[in-house]
């Protein structure tokens, strides 16, 4: 099976690889604007609970509350006919998971940041850290442990979510499959083939965030 | 000297800190007792300025800081860490090193024999054996002794103590004992909670007793001796039947 996909993948690689370019391309634009964005937008929220903070955990709330695919499906058929405006497909799904990535990123800030134990902040003060030193050796290190393996999985889903951009025509990965699978119809053969890929993205990354998860979490609660 | 002048503090309505002045001269050892909920930790808090007086001075050497504090004041220099302080909950950094919660604040004061300092408190505060650890890793014993070290290692003028001895066995008690005259030498001022009576009578130069949000007496160790007004007569029989 594991041979049959491989020589799938070889004599479809141009299609593969053209998919793969738009998954990844997909990919990047969500986790580069989802984590800086979110990360803004999650300080925000902490920074100014009764607004910044309120507004998050609203959209955030509502956003937990819609499939993803709902919310793709009326951004590219509804939303467009109401605007009567044409959006291209990938920029519409780049915009739909960016913004939930955004509001899961920032949420995820906001309660690292606003369960930060202020103590800590108290303690490098009267030990003379100035705020710039407390910020980078004090809270950063301290959230960035805590919300680091959160956030690496978050960003493995949010991989995994691109394949509902095939749904709205977007030319990426699981589109390519099953556009081969329709000419040749080898199903099991083809979606291996699709697996083996991305779990070749994932597994790295989930990789990396088990080991960050166990060489930076440790159990800090004191004996 | 670092002085308090008429400070109060509330707290939703409710008075913890009521028109108190008090003093702590460099080289001197000052104990603080009293009551559970009486307000030492927060007129603590207050003197060290992490938890502001609602009204009152507070004098650290030569500068004034009047609350509520102006916005003209808030550019006045930072008090700390002339003025430092261990607090009952230690609030060691949990991602470093109890070596590094050491030393990450004392290397903003470098001088050549910190490495020396380090060592000389690794030694009277018999840690070389955690020194490496982490603060989850220490006893609660254990952390007493970085938190106070931390605080030592930045060359404080004034150092307030919340407490720092609840968990240290005999001996160790002793060798802390021993080592606070030399902190004195140094000229360092220390402010210490404490609610041993016996730690307080072999350790300080002054005696504060503090009842309901207000310094009721203040005197020497004799003071413990001889009580002077009801109040601190009744606690000191009542820590003594407890004891």
């Amino acid at each position: 099976m594991f041979a049959e996909a491989f020589e799938i993948i070889w004599q479809y690689r141009e299609g593969f690889l053209t998919g793969l370019w738009v998954t990844l391309e997909l990919s990047a634009i969500i986790w580069i604007v989802g984590i800086t964005g979110g990360t803004a937008l999650g300080w925000a929220a902490a920074r100014h609970p009764q607004n910044w903070g309120k507004f998050v955990r609203l959209v955030a709330f509502i956003l937990g509350g819609l499939p993803i695919l709902v919310l793709l499906f009326w951004l590219h058929y509804p939303a467009q006919a109401i605007f009567q405006v044409v959006i291209d497909p990938f920029i519409t799904a780049a915009f739909t998971f960016t913004l939930v990535n955004i509001f899961a990123v920032a949420s995820l800030v906001r309660e690292a940041i606003a369960d930060f134990p202020g103590e800590y902040i108290t303690a490098a003060r009267v030990c003379g850290l100035s705020a710039r030193q407390t910020l980078f050796k004090i809270q950063l290190p301290i959230i960035l442990r805590q919300i680091l393996p959160g956030l690496l999985m978050s960003q493995v889903v949010m991989l995994h979510t691109t394949l509902f951009a095939s749904l709205i025509s977007v030319e990426e990965i699981f589109r390519v499959a099953q556009r081969i699978n329709a000419s040749i119809y080898k199903p099991v053969e083809i979606y291996t083939a699709l697996g083996m890929f991305f779990l070749a993205i994932s597994l790295p990354v989930n990789g990396l965030a088990i080991y960050l998860k166990h060489k930076y979490t440790r159990n800090t609660s004191e004996r | 000297m670092l002085r308090a002048e008429k400070i109060s503090k509330s707290f939703g309505g409710n008075h913890v800190l009521r028109n108190v002045s008090v003093w702590l001269k460099p080289g001197t050892i000052t104990t603080l007792i009293g009551p559970s909920g009486t307000g030492k930790t927060t007129l603590l808090r207050a003197l060290a300025m992490t938890d502001l007086p609602d009204v009152g001075e507070i004098i650290v050497d030569d500068q004034k800081y009047i609350f509520p504090l102006m916005p003209e004041q808030k550019l006045l220099p930072s008090p700390w860490p002339r003025v430092t302080a261990v607090f009952q909950q230690l609030f060691l950094w949990p991602h470093l090193s109890l070596r590094e919660n050491i030393l990450l604040p004392a290397r903003n004061f470098p001088r050549a024999n910190m490495d020396a300092e380090l060592n000389e408190l690794i030694d009277v505060l018999e840690m070389k054996a955690f020194i490496d650890r982490f603060p989850n890793e220490a006893s609660l014993g254990q952390r007493q002794r970085v938190a106070l070290a931390r605080a030592l290692m930045l060359q404080p003028r004034y150092v307030l103590m919340d407490e720092v001895t609840s968990a240290l066995d005999i001996e160790q008690v002793a060798n802390i004992l021993d080592f606070l005259p030399r902190l004195r030498e140094r000229g360092i001022g220390i402010l210490l909670i404490t609610h041993a009576l016996n730690f307080a009578r072999r350790a300080a130069d002054t005696v504060l007793f503090m009842d309901h949000g207000q310094v009721v007496e203040r005197g020497t160790v004799e003071l413990l001796d001889n009580p002077q007004t009801p109040r601190l007569q009744q606690f000191l029989s009542l820590v003594k039947a407890a004891s």
